[in-house]
């Protein structure tokens, strides 16, 4: 980690730092010198621009405390001698101390961003983490403490840096369930912006090296949710993303990105009366399934079971996709550690139907007629058709009798008046 | 005798008692409940079930209402079993229900006289010959009722075998761990499908049919008040029942001539 890296080198700088000072001194202005003029809570610069600068903020800063010198950031100063100085300063270079920090912004999307320079924004060290008031990310206060954070980035990204994927798509984090186990509880481990993107070295979820792409998703979201990361890769999905098979779903495709919300929630997208969209976006697309061979209508054949119908009207107590398949660990029914497999059904079953017999694995569950390999498991289906015959054949005769009926009674009023 | 007939237009014959309205009522609110409670299984993407049950609470009550209405419609077909049995009118009436092959010539004759195909043949001199050996085809007249016709008898039938239908496969779809355990899936398939489609069929039935000859048909519309009162004028006996009237006639001149005697 940067911080640490950081960290340990802190005295070396440090100790740098008051060399550097030292020799100085002699020409250069101590902070008091500097505070004569910035001290004053009212000076202002031509453009009206606050030159404030709060002593007891910065004095209580990290840099304060270790002793950084308001010359050491604001090296331009070191040379000038006439007061006050020429305005604006130069940009503070962090970079001098922090490094490894600067070398990972370089390559951020953020500094990318800067050097196009289309969004007319610019983002540099002191918008996420200040300037005379810095302090260290464990500090309750700092903006990049793990419960602010999402504020700071939010501060660019809910509104002036709109993402590609809509206005409300970054917001959505907020109604997340890490948003709520970060600001409700308090839960710092819960994930927030950089858990997922990286801090310095953020990278646009299009880049294969960012922490979000497609190819690093599961590990990352796996940094906190270890065991599921496991069950997903011995899962028929994990496999198939191992093999580097695009189409499979990685953690976002079914928990959205931001917006993921506990499986609990019935907004979320994996709630038990909705898990059935998620899972049929893909397990109901012909192509896919012609492709990666396996068998669509999933979502018409659930839904016409009681169980989809009671889900459809918002019946939680009924089994949905992941009741009868698993979720993370999913696995074929050809698996033999699948929970849908001939030998597991009447466990599987059993879980909600008591006392479930080897008679629930005897017929298929969903499956169009043509899906079905066994002659007698269709009988229902012939059963069906006939009687749609048979309900049409009798309409039909009763409309008839009925047609002639009400004909004939009506001519023969005319007739007799 | 010409100057008191026997029986008189205004006459007031009782053709459903008490008894047999409140079975009718019974069967006609169960069923009324059935269905509704039943069709937005079959309907699951109707809108106005949606709104009928907006919540997962609704669905699970909708449930319990369909196997109250059950229950109690089970318990209006026992009660009418015995009293089709252990009543000296019941009886009667369930001999008058019993088909016969009257009545399937009845179904032919009424549609062929209302169709009148024949009698247009015969005006425009096809099948002459014909139709002068064999007059029956013509249907000039429109058949003569006994107490229950063939439509009414139909009905009753087929309700008599809907319900077993729907109480067998209903029976197994509420026990659905008990029937799992005596059949394979796909049986149980089965009972699902039987129950839906029969349901589907019924209620059809009820509206298309049932509807029709008792509110839609000029004969009776707006309604038919035999449902309600139980009563029936002697002029309805005497047009809509000419069979049982010619009966009740029979059995006054008996008493009469008896009387006589």
């Amino acid at each position: 980690m940067t911080g640490d890296k950081t960290r340990r080198s802190l005295p070396l700088i440090m100790a740098a730092v008051l060399f550097v000072s030292l020799s100085l001194s002699a020409s250069a202005q101590s902070d008091e010198d500097c505070l004569t003029c910035h001290g004053d809570r009212d000076l202002k610069s031509e453009a009206g621009k606050p030159l404030f600068v709060d002593q007891a903020m910065s004095q209580g800063s990290i840099h304060g405390q270790a002793g950084i010198s308001c010359l050491d950031c604001h090296a331009d100063l070191q040379k000038v001698k006439g007061f006050p100085h020429e305005s604006p300063l130069k940009p503070v270079s962090c970079g001098q101390c922090h490094e490894t920090a600067l070398q990972q912004f370089d390559r951020s999307v953020h500094q990318a961003a800067n050097e196009k320079g289309t969004s007319g924004i610019t983002v540099g060290c002191k918008d996420c983490h200040g300037t005379h008031e810095i302090k260290p990310k464990d500090d309750f206060d700092s903006p990049t403490f793990a419960i602010n954070l999402p504020a700071t980035c939010e501060r660019c990204h809910l509104e002036k840096v709109p993402s590609k994927k809509g206005t409300g798509f970054i917001g959505g984090y907020n109604q997340s369930a890490h948003f709520k186990a970060l600001e409700k509880s308090g839960l710092t481990m819960s994930a927030n912006c950089s858990h997922c993107h990286g801090a310095h070295e953020i990278k646009s979820v299009d880049d294969p090296l960012s922490l979000v792409s497609r190819k690093n998703i599961i590990k990352t979201c796996g940094t906190c949710h270890v065991g599921i990361q496991r069950g997903y890769l011995d899962s028929v999905h994990g496999k198939d993303f191992v093999k580097g098979i695009k189409d499979v779903p990685v953690c976002t495709d079914c928990h959205s990105e931001h917006e993921i919300l506990s499986p609990e929630d019935i907004n979320s997208k994996v709630y038990s009366t909705k898990v059935a969209l998620v899972c049929s976006r893909c397990h109901d697309d012909i192509a896919l399934g012609r492709q990666y061979g396996f068998l669509t209508s999933r979502l018409k054949t659930y839904n016409e079971s009681f169980h989809g119908t009671a889900a459809r009207f918002g019946e939680t107590r009924v089994a949905n996709c992941a009741s009868c398949h698993g979720f993370h660990d999913i696995r074929a029914s050809s698996d033999p550690k699948s929970s849908i497999n001939k030998e597991n059904l009447p466990a599987t079953c059993g879980r909600c139907h008591p006392g479930a017999s080897r008679h629930f694995a005897e017929g298929r569950i969903h499956s169009t007629p043509e899906q079905i390999d066994t002659a007698k498991y269709r009988t229902s289906h012939v059963v069906k058709s006939v009687y749609i015959f048979i309900i049409a054949a009798i309409i039909a005769v009763m409309l008839v009798f009925i047609a002639a009926d009400f004909l004939r009674r009506v001519l023969r009023k005319e007739k007799h008046g | 005798m010409d100057s008191a007939p026997l029986i008189r237009d205004e006459e007031v014959f009782l053709r459903m008692n008490l008894a047999e309205r409140i079975q009718h009522w019974l069967l006609i609110s169960t069923f009324f409940f059935l269905i509704v409670t039943g069709l937005p299984l079959f309907f699951y993407d109707v809108k106005f079930f949606k709104l009928l049950l907006p919540t997962g609470r609704s669905f699970y009550v909708r449930g319990i209402i369909h196997r109250v209405a059950a229950v109690l419609m089970i318990a209006n077909l026992v009660w009418h079993l015995f009293y089709a049995a252990l009543t000296r009118r019941g009886r009667d009436n369930f001999k008058e229900m019993l088909p016969r092959w009257k009545d399937v010539k009845d179904a032919i004759e009424l549609f062929g006289y209302n169709v009148g195909l024949t009698r247009f043949l015969q005006r425009r001199g096809i099948g002459k010959k014909f139709f002068q050996k064999h007059p029956y085809w013509l249907f000039e007249k429109h058949p003569l009722y006994g107490r229950y016709n063939f439509v009414e008898k139909f009905e009753y039938w087929a309700l008599g075998w809907g319900s077993l239908v729907m109480i067998f496969s209903g029976f197994f779809m509420w026990n659905v761990e008990l029937s799992l355990r005596l059949f394979p899936l796909w049986v149980h398939d089965i009972f699902i499908i039987i129950h839906g489609y029969e349901a589907i069929l019924a209620f059809l039935a009820v509206i298309i049919w049932h509807m029709y000859n008792v509110h839609l048909s000029p004969e009776v519309f707006p309604m038919s008040k035999v449902w309600l009162t139980g009563k029936i004028t002697g002029q309805e006996l005497r047009l809509l029942h000419p069979l049982e009237y010619e009966q009740v006639l029979e059995e006054r001149r008996k008493t009469l001539s008896a009387e006589a005697l």
